[in-house]
């Protein structure tokens, strides 16, 4: 019917500006995953495939695969209120990465080198991520950590249960194989100075993340048997478990908060209590998380905030006080105003704050530097130290492990830029032909698949840590992905051979296919409206909104004039320039 | 449709009471009220009575079909309300009609809670909420001998009650979450196990259920703590938690039920929360509370009609009889009869 | 608990495939051993765009008329559906689309509109159709299996009439439709809980057995094709062109033919020629098509000729209502026509009758060498029944022609006068027995005569040989006979059934009632009638036209003025409409 024409890759505002509303995953993913085309290839059970779409935009596909925080999926349009629930997307991520057999690396050689040299400081995910762009950039990259081992918060602050060291040891190395070198057991500001390496290299990159627990700042902090959250997940990580008591109250709404009460409970803790300052509904920790936590005996306890840990020396009890919550303010957070009068005593004997962290501040004999924080700006990553960038959780406060992926890649880009005066990899939105739905309407009402957990729930617990979530079997893993609209689809109707008779909006599944009197562009040419019409007279056209659009080909199935095309437009990227074999 | 549009979600006896309150407080209004269960209002504090045979099924439904007629109060049975937009007034029903409402009442009510630990054992329990529900133990109760009750709010009570009329053995089994939105302590632990001693029943306190299995002889094994025990059939009755789940992401400031201020408003306008799902700061208790009990929610649903309809009433309830359990009260009579 | 009786109705938007669940409910139904009665509405255009309902009355005994009342309502399409809900039992269920495409304002769900006490039940038709097999087009069976859960209905009935509706259309859309109707049934099993006790259900047979599904229209042609026609003339007209449609299908099996004529005076007139040349023919129409006839019908009535006219009685006068319902052209069919010409005029009352009298109009017929006319109407036609056919019978094909004796050949008087006003016929080409034929007025041999005694004497005869055909006329019928009734009600056609369920109820609430069906109009048995009358104290006859014309022809034989019932809404009468009136009368 159509010959398939050459595709196209276009750099125009207006095709970029189109995959921000088509294809809301990728555009959520703070690394632009390709999204629809890793499920594709997963659904072709081509895992080595999907594998390595992500390992090109996000490195650690088997780490993320199970402890991401997903943005992706509360924008996929799978979960839109009434098409039901949002696409696993990051359960087949880690399918990719179960069932990828023997690893075919990606076919992207190193590009051709660039004698310079840029010293890393921090293997956490920031800072992998940066090495790992910047080497395959051309340059000469040092990584320098002060941890035992690499992986940052990936190591110390998540737990094994979620993430199995296994996992994390073979993604690292796959990233340090580049030839990147790494020094462990290397502070800053004991073992090497900011200063030196100024000196040593042709640009120093600050990725150390975030590790100076917030203080509650309330009396009996500093007893005994009161830990910060990190502290305890580190220790805990790094072979040296904390003793924990008999009631544990852990005060925090992160991920680290209920890290380290499913951890207590593993210690052997009884009863462990986490507590809220606001309510259950506002955490952001995945619903699964929740359900596995309570599932495991972890009670949540809601609207109150610590006042005073009680005891001396040992701890008795924590006094709180009733919280009441306001309207979402500014960053989406309630207020929280304490009801005087409301104190009330819960008993412990171990509390643990994980209320976050902050970064630490960094001793610098440069004055153009000042005291304490280097400051960065944010789109360049340079500080007003020639040659000192700084990236990831140390510039923006904790976030999360894909946001601090996506800063590490951005800065590599933007020191690749300052050093040779040119870009290395672009990204551009590849259209092609395409013939057909790719997937029968049928699939649309899969149910979506839970990820099966490890049971009974005592079997969780145990000297060793064993993984909680167990991964999609391949049948499981295919018939999730079959629910993936496959969004990179775009259907459009040729209004010049369109004869409205209207049979495909009969057939849509929704309000996707509309008549419209008008439609408005925005400033780069992307459509960013239109005006719908009942009235024949005023028609002028009729429009598939593709934001509605489920890809489901029931229109172009119907058309009796066929002109109705689809294609297939992906935002992907490319390396600039040429490149040579490693 | 030019008039305002009054919609109660509930029809249990705080929602129905709202709308009965409603029509008099705004008598040109339109009113809907909506229930996702397709029964008739009924009395839901009766349940127990049914279920020991003291009462007939008819008896369980105050009201005449014809009262919404006469009352020209539009009655959506079965229809569940699947979102609801406080900021642009309107919601959405399950079968995709929009709603706008001038003003909202939320009574939806609680459902019987089965938390995680026990989610294993789900289709080996009964627990009691509508009329079908009723009618279930009814027919099981004439099959065994004995019943395992796990719980500790008011309706396993009142059920326990209704056990023993119909003359079959009860275990209890303390579970010292089911007290929500009392605070549990031994003292009131102790009360409670005495007061079912009293009566014949075998109490179990705050044992850990470790399993439920069901046996070759129909019977339903339990494992508590070390114990091994075997029983007709098992209740659960850990608590109603407010049936809101509906309302994630709608903008309701929520925690166990809806968060509600003194006048049951829920911090948008015209839009109010009653009866069991609501939740409210109790300055008298110093403590956030649900209500509890037939009495308190046919009168906060009165309220909320009330402020809806313009006036401004507080939700006033004694707390302290709420709690002392050797303290008669007329709204928490029948626990105190017990 | 299993019940007895029930209506069900379908009612969609044209395009939702309203009218083929419908006949798939009544196959099914069938199937599954109850007694169906079933009628359809449909808007009148070409593909036109309107309302479509199939209502389908459900027993386990024998049903006669449509209820006043649906006791289900299966929603293909809310807005259509809005204005069946006054007709909804106020207990009654309705069946809907519980996940439309988009969403709706609030009103346009029928879910706004039930009454308190309604059961309303939903299920996404849209969605299971999709989802078995990737088209919305399938939604309407995806409705017929949550209906079929729902009620207790066993998937296998339902799978053998789709089986027997789809099987032609070949294995893809055979699996495609049952795939839907499954994905339905189980979501009623699944999600469908019908609680309350105050659902009926269809549960358990009615018993073995032979009956099949026919509506008038089929069972008219079935009996013109047991009837051994070789030929049918006639031109599409609603509602007799299903008639046509069959026999085209299955006439030329037997070696006959079906033509379409250029109109209605084509048709008729090649009728008269193939029985005048010794073969049954037959033309089935409507009240337009039967004026255009009345010229050649009374050549049939002066020239002695045979013909059998069928009159699917519409929405009058002129074009009228085509897709309504009446019993407006007795006159037209009695004394329509120049002249006295005197034809025997037929009125069956039930799909049954439909079959009995029109295997019966070709033997009167030819006995009678006239034409004659039955009248049924758009209800009858396409209502859809349960019955037991009655077995072919070799008997059925053999001509009732009075043939000449062997004795009057070389002296052959064609219309020689007789004592009982038939004069033995040749056909044509039959050897010594050389006629002549005419529209004229014409002796006994057949030659145009205008004399005065000769007008006089041939139609003495033809009007005695009319007469005389009352002995082979099945005389009225009365029903629930009672020694002095307060209230006689005489009707006629599918009005009938109707009359006889209204003074069965009104029996029951001891009124003195009762029933006397007519089903020939003519001859009419004047006698019988008459002393029916004399017996009842008032006479009430309900009709389907404005005027009263059965009142018109029978009215005079009662001692005062008959009560007349006219209802031309273009729907069945009601039995609610026909006992208010009985109680109204007797008070």
């Amino acid at each position: 019917m159509f010959k398939k024409a050459d595709p196209i890759q276009s750099t125009r505002a207006e095709d970029f500006d189109y995959m921000k509303v088509n294809v809301p995953c990728q555009e959520g993913c703070p690394a632009l995953t390709n999204v629809p085309a890793y499920i594709r290839a997963v659904y072709k059970n081509d895992f080595n495939l999907s594998y390595n779409i992500n390992l090109e935009a996000n490195l650690f596909p088997g780490v993320l695969g199970r402890i991401c925080s997903r943005p992706c999926e509360s924008k996929c349009r799978h979960g839109e209120k009434e098409l039901g629930k949002p696409v696993n997307i990051c359960y087949l991520k880690r399918a990719a990465a179960d069932f990828r057999g023997r690893h075919v690396p990606l076919e992207n050689p190193i590009h051709q080198s660039v004698s310079r040299k840029v010293a890393i400081v921090g293997a956490g995910p920031a800072g992998l991520a940066a090495a790992r762009d910047l080497a395959l950039s051309g340059l000469s990259v040092s990584v320098l950590e002060a941890m035992e081992k690499p992986g940052g918060m990936l190591r110390y602050g998540i737990p094994a249960f979620r993430l199995p060291r296994t996992i994390l040891k073979e993604e690292i190395e796959r990233i340090l194989s580049l030839g990147i070198e790494l020094t462990t057991g290397v502070r800053l500001g004991e073992e090497i100075t900011l200063d030196g390496l100024l000196g040593d290299f042709n640009a120093v990159l600050l990725a150390t993340g975030c590790y100076v627990p917030r203080q509650l700042n309330i009396p009996g902090e500093r007893f005994d048997s009161v830990f910060s959250g990190l502290r305890f997940m580190m220790d805990l990580n790094a072979g040296q478990p904390p003793r924990v008591g008999k009631k544990v109250l852990v005060l925090g709404a992160g991920f680290t908060a209920f890290d380290c009460a499913r951890s207590a409970l593993r210690l052997g803790a009884p009863d462990v209590s986490i507590c809220l300052r606001r309510t259950e509904e506002d955490l952001s920790v995945t619903r699964e998380e929740v359900l596995e936590a309570k599932r495991e005996g972890v009670r949540i306890e809601s609207l109150m905030v610590a006042k005073t840990i009680l005891g001396n020396g040992n701890i008795r009890g924590v006094e709180f006080i009733r919280t009441r919550p306001g309207l979402p303010g500014h960053g989406g957070k309630r207020e929280i105003t304490p009801i005087e009068g409301s104190e009330f005593i819960l008993d412990a004997d171990t509390v643990i704050v994980a209320t976050g962290q902050g970064p630490e501040p960094l001793a610098l004999k440069d004055k153009r530097a000042g005291e304490g924080m280097v400051t960065v700006d944010k789109g360049s990553f340079r500080s007003p130290v020639s040659g000192l960038y700084a990236t990831g959780d140390y510039v923006t406060g904790p976030s999360t492990v894909i946001q601090a992926i996506a800063a590490g890649r951005n800065a590599a880009a933007a020191i690749f830029r300052d050093m040779t005066g040119r870009d290395f990899l672009e990204r551009v939105v590849t259209i092609e032909d395409a013939v057909t739905t790719d997937r029968p309407r049928a699939w649309d009402f899969l149910p979506a698949r839970e990820i099966p957990t490890l049971e009974p729930i005592r079997d969780r617990f145990g000297k060793k840590p064993k993984e909680v979530e167990l991964g999609y079997p391949g049948e499981q893993a295919e018939t999730e992905s079959k629910r993936c609209y496959l969004c990179y689809l775009h259907y459009e109707i040729d209004i010049k051979r369109c004869i409205y008779c209207r049979y495909c909006i009969d057939v849509a599944p929704r309000d996707c296919i509309k008549l419209v009197k008008k439609i408005m562009t925005n400033e780069n040419g992307a459509i960013s409206g239109f005006e719908e019409t009942t009235v024949w007279k005023e028609v002028n056209g009729i429009i598939i909104d593709n934001s509605r659009c489920i890809r489901c080909g029931a229109c172009m199935e119907i058309c009796p004039v066929e002109c109705i095309s689809v294609s297939k437009v992906q935002l992907t990227e490319r390396t600039i320039g040429k490149s040579e074999e490693p | 449709m030019k008039e305002e549009h009054f919609i109660i979600i509930g029809m249990g006896p705080s929602g129905t009471q709202a709308a009965f309150t409603l029509r008099k407080q705004a008598p040109d209004a339109r009113i809907t009220v909506m229930s996702k269960d397709a029964e008739r209002a009924f009395t839901p504090h009766m349940l127990p009575d049914y279920i020991a045979g003291k009462i007939s099924e008819e008896d369980l439904y105050p009201y005449d079909p014809s009262t919404w007629d006469e009352l020209d109060i539009h009655v959506r049975r079965g229809q569940r309300v699947t979102d609801v937009n406080p900021a642009n007034g309107y919601l959405l029903l399950d079968h995709r009609e929009v709603l706008r409402f001038a003003g909202l009442i939320l009574a939806v009510g609680g459902r019987p809670q089965i938390p995680e630990p026990f989610l294993p054992y789900q289709n080996l329990m009964f627990t009691l909420k509508t009329v079908q529900d009723a009618k279930r133990w009814t027919r099981k109760l004439r099959e065994v001998d004995s019943v395992l009750v796990i719980g500790g709010d008011l309706t396993s009570l009142a059920v326990t009650k209704a056990i023993l009329h119909l003359e079959k053995r009860v275990f209890f089994l303390i579970n010292k979450d089911a007290f929500w939105p009392l605070r549990y302590d031994k003292e009131l632990m102790e009360e409670f196990s005495n007061r079912l001693s009293e009566r014949g029943v075998e109490v179990i306190p705050s044992g850990r259920l470790k399993s439920l299995f069901r046996e070759v002889n129909g019977k339903i094994g339990c494992q508590i703590d070390n114990r091994s025990l075997q029983v007709g059939m098992v209740g659960a009755f850990l608590g109603l938690a407010p049936d809101i789940r509906f309302l994630t992401r709608s903008g309701f400031s929520m925690d166990r039920g809806i968060l509600v201020d003194e006048y049951l408003n829920t911090g948008f306008e015209g839009i109010y929360a009653t009866g069991d799902c609501a939740q409210v700061y109790h300055p008298e208790l110093r403590d956030y509370w649900v209500s509890i009990g037939y009495e308190n929610a046919v009168t906060l649903g009165r309220i909320a009609a009330f402020n809806l309809a313009g006036c401004r009433v507080q939700a006033k309830v004694s707390g302290e009889s709420i709690f002392k359990v050797r303290e008669v009260n007329v709204n928490t009579s029948w626990w105190a009869e017990f | 608990m299993s019940i007895t009786d029930i209506t069900v109705e379908i009612c969609g938007m044209s395009g939702d495939g309203t009218i083929a669940a419908g006949g798939l409910l009544n196959d099914a139904l069938a199937e599954a051993g109850f007694s169906i009665l079933a009628f359809d509405s449909y808007p009148a255009e070409i593909r036109g765009f309107g309302r479509c309902i199939t209502r389908s009355r459900i027993t386990g005994t024998e049903a006669l008329a449509l209820s006043d009342r649906t006791d289900v309502l299966i929603s293909l399409d809310d807005k259509q559906s809005l204005s069946r809900i006054p007709i909804l039992r106020e207990n009654g269920a309705v069946l809907f689309d519980n996940h439309p495409p988009a969403f709706v304002p609030e009103g346009e769900s029928i879910a706004a509109h039930v009454g308190t006490e309604m059961h309303l039940f939903g299920a996404p038709f849209g969605d299971l159709a999709s989802g078995a097999s990737g088209s919305l087009r399938g939604r309407n069976l995806a409705a017929l299996g949550a209906f079929a859960s729902l009620f207790g209905v066993p998937a296998e009935s339902f799978h053998q009439a789709i089986q027997r509706k789809f099987e032609s259309k070949g294995e893809a859309i055979l699996d495609a439709n049952l795939k839907c109707f499954d994905a339905g049934f189980e979501y009623g099993l699944k999600d469908l809980d019908d609680g309350s006790d105050g659902l009926p259900k269809l549960v358990g047979q009615a018993g073995p057995t032979e009956a099949s599904l026919l509506s008038g229209n089929v069972a008219i042609a079935r009996a013109a094709l047991d009837a051994g026609i070789s030929l049918y003339f006639g031109y599409p007209i609603t509602p007799a062109t299903p008639i046509m449609e069959y026999l085209a299908k299955e006439l030329p099996k037997t070696g006959g033919k079906v033509v379409q004529m250029e109109d209605e005076i084509a048709s008729i007139g090649a009728v008269l020629g193939s029985f005048y040349a010794g073969k049954r023919a037959m033309t089935a129409t409507s009240g337009p098509g039967l004026a255009l006839m009345t010229e050649l019908i009374t050549h049939g009535v002066m020239a002695e000729i045979p013909a059998v006219i069928l009159d699917a009685q519409r929405g009058g006068p002129a074009t009228g209502l085509p897709t309504k319902t009446e019993q407006s052209d007795l006159h037209a069919a009695v004394y329509g026509g120049p002249g006295d010409s005197p034809r025997i005029v037929l009125a069956p009352s039930n799909v049954l009758e439909c079959y009995q009298f029109t295997l019966k109009s070709f033997q009167l017929a030819e006995k009678y060498q006239t034409p004659v006319i039955l009248l049924t109407s758009f209800y009858l036609d396409n209502r859809v029944e349960t019955l037991r056919l009655p077995s072919r019978n070799e008997r059925d094909t053999e001509d009732w022609n009075v043939y000449p004796d062997e004795g009057s050949k070389g002296n052959y008087r064609r219309f020689k006068i007789t004592e009982s006003g038939i004069s033995p016929r040749a056909l044509p080409g039959a050897e010594g027995f050389v006629f002549t034929t005419t529209g004229l007025e014409h002796s006994e041999k057949g030659i145009p005569d205008y004399g005065a005694d000769n007008h006089m004497q041939m139609s003495d005869k033809r009007h005695r040989k009319i007469a005389g055909a009352l002995r082979d006329l099945a005389p009225p019928q009365e029903f629930l006979k009672s020694e002095k009734p307060a209230l006689g009600v005489i009707s006629w056609g599918p009005t009938f059934g109707t009359t006889l369920e209204a003074v069965e109820k009104a029996r029951e609430q001891g009124f003195n009632v009762t029933a006397l069906k007519i089903t020939s109009l003519f001859p009419y048995h004047a006698e019988a009638i008459g002393r029916f009358m004399q017996r009842c104290k008032d006479i009430l006859i309900p009709e389907l036209n404005f005027q009263g014309q059965l009142a018109d022809l029978i009215g005079h034989l009662h001692r005062k003025e008959v009560i007349r019932l006219n209802q031309v809404t273009g729907s069945p009468m009601g039995v609610g409409t026909i006992l208010d009136k009985i109680r109204s009368i007797i008070g």
